[in-house]
């Protein structure tokens, strides 16, 4: 057949496959017809054979682009990934990250051990010598925290000083938490991309610095201030935070040990799981924040505040090693 | 690769991602290069600064009434500009953010498929990586993304870490409406029969010259006959040609067009080139004083 002979012949499909495709991409699903689809589907095959009948003839490049354009819509079209339902999210909070989570254990485990390890030390050294905090914390910070700590006032842990409108400055403290907490365990995750290195460094880093100042904290004599406050949130706050290292050390251990696959295609198949785990730890950091921010100051005796953060540490550990448990069973 | 390779490699090898569709196809995907992304990045900064501009003033102006929720706030559409804007944008507008839509960039996932969210989420939060080195400010400065140059010119189809980890490419995309006819070569004579030998052009020939021909208005008249003249000697050796040879050597252009014209006659009821305006059909084999009235 002529190439004049075919486009005069096909021009016509392809045009019409055009509109169909507009029709596509732009309409609603609900607006689809039945028979649009059926009639999507058979040219999308016819198209396909136009053009690799035109690759073959070597009938010139602009009427390859044109089919190659033609064909790339419509499997963009075609192959698109199922609409997001609101189910999948309630799915994947209720049992897709906790199976990723207990899937990747021992990579938590490891992010624990960088970053529980050096807070643990830390803590220790510090709060017995707290004069060691100012090498790691900046002294004003140290001042600061030290200050929030104090007996007698409720404005714990802020930064932003004490006002009188309590309320007020916790909403503010919860918007903060949440900017500054989630940007650490995202970058936390990122990092983990130069083979597990920044993820480390990350972990390290946060590690010895909390340390230091619960160390200076405790050594100094606010106890009990500081650890009725930390309790409640630090079960969703650093689990997550460990999480997220967890994630990057997914990636880099992906790069690291590829097994029996290139090392990109191992990098995108364990970043697939990763990417649960950083999001799900984004999620628990929100949670963390708004702990933070309006029970953990609040006033409240220390007796129902250290109740409450064990069953907040329970709580967390039930969901992570338990939840979509079930599930697992039966499928 | 494809059969039509001859016609294309070269210099374009590079920009091409080549993927075979589960119906057998060879589909080949125009990857963009840092240029087209830097400007869409741009763009979209400007985008970010914008909205977080307005968040501002809308939360200060709030803030006279409730001032610690409007902060909050604020804090938050901070942090979703930071983290979430290009996740949420490449998600939900099918892999293209406002900058991208602009240059018709589009992201989809290697294989050529559009990316879900997490695909998306994976290239986007590893983007604080690529972003590196910081200007001043560590993270809350602006990236100068020198990782991520480094990462497309080292990974040679373009793609910075978060696109390694995620899977995806970045495309051009090229809308080309109505296929793209050849010159009207109706006007021109097939040369008599009795100048040829017996060797006949293969078709890729054919479909080189109709190419030439159509983009022959980009050169101008001089040039375009310059670049012609080496098909041109070539064609008539192999063609045996025993016509003029002024024909070959000062109008070469019209030389193969009338090659194509005897090899690839038109047939009855053969109109379907109404692209072209049909009264630039005549000018290929003109006097050159002619020289760039084509344009």
């Amino acid at each position: 057949m002529n190439k004049r002979l075919f486009v005069a012949r096909r021009q016509a499909d392809w045009k019409a496959f055009e509109a169909l495709l507009d029709r596509f991409q732009k309409g609603k699903r609900s607006q689809w017809e039945d028979d649009d689809v059926g009639q999507f589907s058979r040219s999308l095959r016819e198209i396909c054979q136009d053009l690799s009948l035109v690759q073959s003839r070597g009938w010139g490049r602009s009427l390859t682009n044109y089919l190659n354009d033609l064909v790339t819509r419509g499997h963009n079209t075609f192959y698109r990934a199922p609409p997001a339902r609101l189910q999948g999210l309630k799915d994947f909070l209720v049992s897709g990250f906790p199976r990723v989570f207990r899937r990747n254990l021992w990579y938590f485990i490891t992010a624990c051990l960088l970053f529980f390890g050096p807070l643990a030390v830390t803590w220790a050294l510090v709060q017995h010598e707290p004069d060691l905090a100012r090498r790691v914390v900046p002294f004003q910070q140290l001042e600061q925290a030290a200050k929030s700590y104090e007996s007698g006032t409720n404005a714990g842990g802020s930064s932003w000083g004490k006002t009188r409108d309590d309320s007020g400055e916790r909403v503010i403290m919860a918007g903060f938490y949440t900017q500054h907490n989630i940007s650490i365990a995202f970058d936390c995750f990122g990092r983990g991309i130069l083979l597990g290195v920044g993820t480390a460094y990350t972990l390290l880093y946060n590690g010895i610095a909390i340390g230091a100042i619960a160390g200076y904290l405790v050594g100094t004599g606010r106890h009990a201030k500081f650890l009725t406050f930390v309790i409640s949130h630090g079960a969703f706050e650093l689990v997550a935070i460990a999480i997220a290292g967890g994630a990057g050390l997914v990636l880099g251990h992906a790069l690291l040990h590829p097994g029996r696959r290139s090392r990109l295609e191992a990098l995108a198949d364990r970043g697939r799981e990763a990417i649960q785990l950083a999001a799900g730890a984004g999620g628990m950091l929100l949670i963390a924040a708004l702990i933070e921010a309006f029970w953990s100051p609040a006033d409240i005796p220390d007796l129902l505040k250290v109740t409450v953060g064990i069953l907040m540490w329970i709580l967390v550990a039930v969901y992570l090693g338990l939840s979509g448990r079930w599930e697992d069973r039966a499928s | 690769m494809s059969p039509v390779a001859p016609l294309n490699s070269g210099s374009q090898t590079t920009l091409d991602h080549v993927v075979v569709t589960p119906e057998n196809v060879v589909l080949t995907f125009q990857l963009a290069g840092p240029g087209s992304r830097l400007g869409a990045f741009l763009i979209d900064l400007v985008i970010r600064m914008g909205l977080f501009s307005a968040a501002a003033f809308i939360s200060l102006t709030a803030g006279l009434f409730v001032f610690s929720l409007s902060m909050a706030a604020l804090l938050v559409v901070y942090f979703a500009l930071d983290w979430l804007y290009f996740t949420l944008c490449e998600g939900f507008l099918r892999g293209q953010t406002p900058g991208k839509r602009m240059f018709g960039l589009r992201v989809i996932h290697e294989s050529g498929y559009p990316i879900s969210g997490w695909e998306a989420a994976v290239r986007n939060l590893v983007r604080a990586m690529d972003a590196a080195p910081y200007l001043a400010g560590g993270n809350l400065g602006l990236g100068v993304y020198g990782v991520g140059w480094l990462a497309m010119l080292v990974t040679g189809n373009f793609r910075r870490l978060g696109d390694l980890a995620g899977q995806t490419i970045v495309v051009q995309e090229r809308r080309v409406t109505v296929p793209r006819e050849p010159v009207i070569l109706s006007k021109i004579e097939p040369l008599p029969r009795l100048d040829l030998g017996r060797w006949i052009p293969p078709i890729t020939t054919l479909a080189l010259i109709e190419e030439f021909l159509e983009r022959r208005l980009v050169l101008d008249y001089g040039r375009g006959h310059a670049m012609c003249r080496d098909l041109a000697r070539v064609l008539s050796q192999r063609l045996e040609y025993k016509g003029s040879k002024e024909l070959v050597e000062r109008y070469p252009m019209a030389f193969v067009a009338r090659v194509y014209a005897t090899f690839h006659p038109v047939e009855a009821g053969d109109d379907w080139r109404e692209t072209e305006p049909s009264a630039t059909a005549g000018k290929i084999g003109s006097n050159p004083s002619s020289r760039g009235e084509s344009r």
